[in-house]
């Protein structure tokens, strides 16, 4: 998969898992500024990826991304 | 009788079915077998089941004493996955469930989602992140609740609250720096979980450094702001405040410090801390000084019953906290 279509999924299931809109994210959108939510919000953001990429990126992991470019750097390398 | 004691008697009058998927580990299987053997729950061991077996043999205990669950059954495992996806709001699709189910505290956690055990009990191989995560992934938040917390029951020697000894309070481990969202959730989630293990009509204290008003400013602010939320999400349970701790237990103090109606304020039998570092100093104040007894911590906010044990825990903690949890299982059924 090309980096910029894992990029867009990735940034249509953060739109979904923290109920932002998709328009409004890009791959430099920050998690804690940007996109702000619970933890159990990016609980259901890792089960999401693991649903539809088939990846499995460490909680630990994704809670450690400052931006969503460093989630696709994350999933990328798990594939 | 003791209130442990009192918990135990529950227990045995509905015994509930509690997977252990740590099966395998020497403490977790003793506590186990003695929770069941003397008729305070039905133990599911979950894991591979030769070797949990072979390990019942050598270590002399009574086969017939467990129930027994096998991860590499997999006429079960897709019976199971089949009946969670059925269920509304589950996270997990088909094949990642396969995947995370060969770890035995997911299938244990898969079975209590679809109603085949009322409890996973766990904690003493895996960490805390383990089972609050697999808690999260499988088994899901109650609706209304934002996050995960914990509470503690102090049987303080001493002490005359509205409850003799005892005192519930939360969250003193688990949600480091609560918003005020976070505090409505714990607080409510604790008033469910002493209304299930305890049978008490909760009555609920956020506490501050404030009691209505007689101080000011952010921290007093988060408070006041959790207690209008959890009364708007929950306005049958009685949460009051901001209160002082004393303002909260003490019906003296109240009487000069609560210029109001209130059906907590000195006769609360569940405290809300502020955060987590009130709520580690707070219960660690009770046990030094108030010479207490604290059962717990006690996981809440999930759809369903969900334990994490101490690690370092002996058996009988760990005993004594298999039987709080099923009691609270069979409680929250009602």
């Amino acid at each position: 998969m090309e980096r910029k279509e894992l990029e867009q999924q990735i940034i249509a299931l953060v739109a979904t898992s923290y109920g932002v809109e998709e328009a409004a994210l890009t791959a430099d959108s920050k998690f804690g500024e940007d996109i702000n939510g619970t933890s159990v919000q990016m609980v259901g953001l890792v089960s999401e990826i693991e649903n539809e990429l088939d990846v499995m990126v460490q909680l630990q992991d994704a809670a450690g991304c400052a931006t969503i470019a460093d989630l696709v750097d994350k999933v990328e390398e798990e594939m | 009788m003791s209130v442990l004691d009192e918990i135990y008697e529950k227990a045995k009058v509905n015994p509930q079915k509690v997977a252990f998927p740590e099966a395998e580990n020497e403490k977790m299987m003793q506590a186990a077998y003695e929770a069941g053997k003397e008729g305070y729950i039905h133990p599911i061991l979950v894991g591979n089941v030769e070797k949990i077996k072979s390990l019942i043999a050598e270590r002399g205990l009574e086969e017939s004493v467990f129930t027994f669950v096998d991860i590499a059954d997999e006429e079960y495992r897709d019976a199971i996955i089949a009946k969670y996806i059925a269920l509304e709001g589950t996270l997990l699709k088909e094949k990642p469930l396969i995947r995370r189910m060969k770890d035995p505290l997911y299938f244990a956690m898969v079975m209590e989602a679809v109603g085949d055990a009322a409890v996973t009990f766990a904690g003493i191989d895996n960490t805390t992140g383990d089972v609050l995560l697999a808690g999260q992934m499988i088994i899901g938040l109650k609706p209304g609740i934002s996050t995960i917390s914990s509470i503690g029951l102090c049987d303080i020697q001493g002490f005359e609250g509205s409850e003799g000894s005892l005192l519930a309070v939360g969250d003193s481990a688990v949600c480091t720096n609560p918003t005020s969202e976070q505090l409505a959730s714990i607080a409510i989630s604790a008033c469910d979980t002493v209304s299930s293990l305890l049978d008490w009509e909760p009555r609920c204290a956020m506490v501050s450094y404030s009691t209505l008003g007689s101080g000011q400013g952010e921290l007093i602010d988060k408070v006041v702001e959790g207690v209008k939320i959890a009364n708007e999400l929950r306005p049958d349970l009685a949460i009051d405040g901001e209160f002082q701790f004393d303002s909260a237990v003490s019906e003296a103090v109240a009487a000069k410090k609560v210029n109001r109606e209130s059906r907590v304020a000195g006769k609360a039998n569940v405290i809300i801390w502020p955060d987590l570092n009130v709520g580690n100093v707070g219960v660690k104040l009770i046990q030094q000084f108030g010479k207490a007894d604290a059962y717990g911590p006690m996981l809440q906010g999930f759809n369903k019953i969900v334990c994490d044990c101490s690690r370092g825990a002996p058996v009988s903690e760990i005993k004594g906290n298999i039987v709080i949890s099923a009691v609270r299982a069979a409680g929250s059924k009602n």
